[in-house]
């Protein structure tokens, strides 16, 4: 097969791959579905396909944060997001992490896990979110 | 969009055929910009230019309203 190099050929390409990829989480989405009507939660969880949903989920959330970036007007300074945000991560972890601690059943060293690993997700789409806040004033700037 | 392409091609005496293997794409694409059913990029409206020996406001230039 010759490779394509007609833009129009291109463009259409990709348009039938996103039509193949929404009948294609559409299908995980069923298949999901089914497995939480006849196994319950666990059930569905267990299943490798959620694993694919949660993570083609996760990538698309990051990717659609690159266009939702361009849109937001330039006035706030990324720096300034990206301590706000910081701030107010560091508390709801700190947060969570004492409430769990102080749970029954759960040691502090819970605690402390269960705030180490609510602020590592937490701070990597905050830190992706300052990248690409600044990256865009830097095109814009040029 | 309209465009001048189909007379622009026919005084250079190239067939879409061979104005599209010049500028590297297909038949149809080519068929697609002179009806008017297609937009190609900029990058692409340059090539034709180039190929049909013409300026760009020659071929794509629509005036406003029309």
């Amino acid at each position: 097969m010759q490779k394509i190099k007609d833009e129009r050929l291109l463009l259409k390409n990709l348009q039938n791959l996103r039509i193949a990829y929404i009948l294609q989480t559409l299908g995980i989405i069923g298949i999901l579905g089914y497995d939480l009507i006849t196994k319950g939660i666990d059930g569905m969880r267990e299943n490798p396909l959620w694993f694919v949903f949660i993570l083609t989920t996760v990538v698309s959330a990051f990717l659609s944060m690159n266009i939702s970036v361009e849109y937001e007007s330039q006035k706030r300074s990324p720096k300034k997001g990206f301590l706000i945000s910081l701030v107010v991560l560091t508390l709801i972890s700190t947060i969570i992490g004492i409430l769990t601690s102080l749970s029954e059943g759960f040691t502090a060293i819970n605690g402390v896990l269960i705030a180490g690993i609510i602020f590592i997700c937490g701070i990597v789409p905050i830190s992706y979110l300052y990248y690409l806040r600044k990256k865009s004033i830097d095109d814009h700037t040029d | 969009m309209k465009n001048n392409l189909k007379v622009a091609r026919i005084q250079v005496n190239l067939t879409q055929q061979q104005l599209a293997k010049k500028v590297g794409v297909t038949r149809q694409t080519i068929s697609l910009i002179e009806k008017g059913k297609y937009n190609p990029t900029l990058k692409l409206c340059l090539e034709i230019c180039y190929a049909v020996n013409k300026t760009l406001d020659e071929i794509f230039w629509v005036d406003k309203g029309e």
